[in-house]
């Protein structure tokens, strides 16, 4: 019963693996371009953390008290200037991102507070459309908040009349979920991404294609059952579609350290254990199934290659924008009544086993409603292959 | 057992674009009109007709890829109808519109059909020699499809048809686009299978082809069968003893006295 199916998932496999150019593009580019693209993001970011982090502040000044002077250089890495030796006018500098910040303490300044003789004004100029400037006018009002804590307390008798409370806060954090949650707010909207971009890459190759070559006439006046052709392609085509989208998730794996700017061994996926894998598994075995039967579905409708690509991308995109609602989401849910929705429930289900957080009954209806969904499909499809109208019609 | 037609009509809707091509404003078109014939085992009944003229869609008709409206199709005993997966098991059929798949090569393709009709690996290999070294394919038996010759891959596709030795062999059109000795090569081996007792259909628009090889024909224009007779007797038809004449008769009477040429 079954052999027919297998003779067509056979060649359906065999089509893409002896086909040099088909491996190339559905199982080694989408892996490494996926790898360098995000390692380059990864790199980028983390470039420019590093350079904010090294930066030396520029900060010009007039009538800076001396203590304070004091004060920044030993805790910043800074550069004070004289603003009367500034050539230019300083907001085009600060428009430039010449120089970070200046500071204009009025006449007297010092004086004025240590005499108590008034409230003297002190103006600060920065740039917060240049990161550089916008974080060193951070760092350096800390430090003038400082100061200016240093001379109340200065000025009362009993210095612990200005201490209300001490405060003191510690991070206390599983490093493993705490990895989990980012892995979790990204990784299962990829999944989905990559099992469609799989699938995309040559479902309507395998059933439009096969109708607007006219290849799949001759299948059709064999005695092969319709029903077997349908499950052939459909199966052929996860199979695929998993390869590909584990090429393209082996290129996440490896550039997820740098993506995530998680350093150390908790950031990979090593934090994950066995049975955390073969629940992903098997959300990705069934979710391609119902992938895979969706687009052969829309490919056996499409007269054209291009034209089932057309009609796939709509689809796509509500696929893509469901996983970007899943990376917004603040929790995971555990509604049973979620899991039934295709797309949806394997994403918010993935976002769970990352999280680990997830119930296994929600597990189990993904896998069965995955596959229920699919056998409709495939029960679609072979109406499709006994239809004239949609197999032949120009 | 023969191969008998049963009043099959066939009613096509036309899109706007094909409507423009056939420039009429009638969204359905009947392109076979309530046809009957039957073909028996040990003769080639020829199917003639115009370009247009229904001949494919009969033939697809008989090959179970599209249904007809009205009428039925038995292959022996067996109705396209109801039995459609039966019939498909005994029948070849060939058309210009059936095609192989660029991608592999002739022996992947006979050995991939053989399996679909059932065959095991020995049975196939037999047919794939016997076959195979009938119309010369042997030395292409490796070459993907893409880079073979017209003639050539028409010799595959019959050959490919063929795989299970079936008792009814349809060919629409089967040396159209083909050299003088690759037609010759079909034309003898459809000759070959009317001596095993098949019960051939062909259909054609070369009309030397079907004097040279048709026991019966059936000439069917607009749709409707119009002559259903021997060779011999559909020629007589016309006082000049010639199909040609007999054929350009019958299609100025069904253009309704209009000078079509």
């Amino acid at each position: 019963m079954f052999s027919n199916m297998w003779n067509v998932f056979k060649k359906e496999v065999y089509r893409v693996l002896s086909d040099r150019r088909l491996i190339i593009t559905v199982f080694l580019v989408p892996g490494l371009t996926i790898y360098l693209m995000y390692s380059l993001i990864g790199d980028v970011v983390s470039d420019q953390a590093e350079e904010i982090e090294q930066h030396k502040t520029i900060l010009y000044q007039e009538n800076m008290p001396s203590d304070l002077r004091g004060l920044l250089n030993a805790q910043l890495n800074i550069d004070i200037l004289n603003l009367a030796d500034l050539e230019e006018e300083y907001d085009e500098l600060l428009l430039e991102g010449e120089i970070d910040v200046v500071l204009v303490f009025d006449d007297e300044f010092y004086q004025i507070i240590t005499d108590q003789s008034g409230v003297p004004m002190l103006e600060a100029y920065y740039n917060d459309a240049k990161q550089n400037s916008a974080i060193s006018y951070a760092r350096i009002t800390n430090v003038i908040n400082q100061y200016r804590e240093e001379i109340i307390v200065n000025r009362l008798s009993d210095p612990s009349d200005y201490m209300v409370f001490d405060f003191d806060s510690q991070i206390v954090t599983d490093e493993q979920s705490a990895a989990g949650q980012g892995v979790a707010s990204i990784l299962p909207m990829l999944i989905v991404i990559f099992l469609f971009a799989g699938a995309m890459s040559i479902g309507p190759d395998a059933i439009a294609g096969e109708k607007e070559r006219g290849t799949i006439a001759t299948l059709l006046v064999t005695p092969i059952k319709r029903r077997d052709i349908a499950l052939g392609k459909v199966f052929s085509l996860a199979i695929l579609s998993l390869a590909s989208a584990l090429s393209s998730f082996v290129g996440v794996l490896l550039s997820l350290p740098k993506l995530l700017q998680l350093e150390g061994s908790n950031a990979t996926m090593d934090i994950y254990g066995i049975t955390d894998y073969a629940a992903i598994l098997l959300v990705l075995m069934s979710t391609v199934l119902f992938i895979t039967g969706l687009i052969a579905i829309i490919s056996a409708y499409a007269k054209t290659i291009k034209e089932a690509s057309m009609l796939i991308m709509p689809f796509y995109f509500i696929a893509i924008i469901v996983g970007i609602l899943n990376s917004f989401n603040a929790g995971v849910s555990q509604e049973t009544i979620v899991h039934l929705i295709p797309i949806y429930g394997p994403i918010n289900l993935l976002a769970g086993i990352f999280t680990f957080d997830y119930l296994t009954v929600n597990l189990i209806i993904v896998v069965v409603s995955s596959i229920l969904y699919t056998a409709l499909f495939i029960y679609i499809l072979n109406m499709m292959f006994k239809s004239e109208k949609i197999m032949f019609q120009k | 057992m023969s191969l008998k037609v049963d009043h099959i009509s066939k009613t096509f809707t036309l899109s706007k674009k094909q409507r423009k091509i056939e420039q009429t404003d009638n969204k359905r078109k009947v392109a076979v009109d309530e046809v009957s014939f039957e073909a028996f085992p040990g003769e080639i009944f020829g199917l003639l007709g115009p370009n247009g003229a229904g001949k494919t869609t009969a033939m697809r008709c008989i090959s179970t890829l599209i249904k007809p409206d009205s009428g039925n199709i038995y292959l022996g005993d067996q109705s396209v109808l109801d039995n459609s997966t039966e019939v498909r098991k005994n029948m070849a059929f060939l058309t210009n519109e059936l095609k192989l798949e660029d991608h592999f090569t002739p022996n992947y393709l006979f050995k991939y059909f053989g399996r679909l009709h059932g065959l095991d690996d020995e049975t196939i290999e037999n047919r794939k020699a016997y076959l195979f070294e009938r119309f010369g394919i042997n030395k292409f038996q490796e070459v993907k499809v893409a880079d073979l010759s017209t003639g050539m891959k028409q010799k595959i596709s019959i050959a490919i048809s063929l795989v299970h030795d079936p008792d009814y062999i349809i060919f629409d059109e089967p040396t159209n686009g083909l050299d003088v000795l690759t037609a010759r090569t079909v034309t003898d081996y459809l000759l070959e299978l009317k001596d095993q007792g098949k019960t051939v259909i062909l259909s054609t628009h070369i009309l030397s082809v079907v004097e040279k090889m048709c026991d019966r024909v059936g000439i069917i224009i607009e749709g409707k069968l119009k002559v259903l007779d021997t060779l011999e007797a559909a020629k007589s038809l016309n006082e000049t003893n010639d199909l040609e004449a007999l054929f350009f008769d019958l299609v100025k009477e069904s253009a309704g006295e209009e000078d079509v040429f």
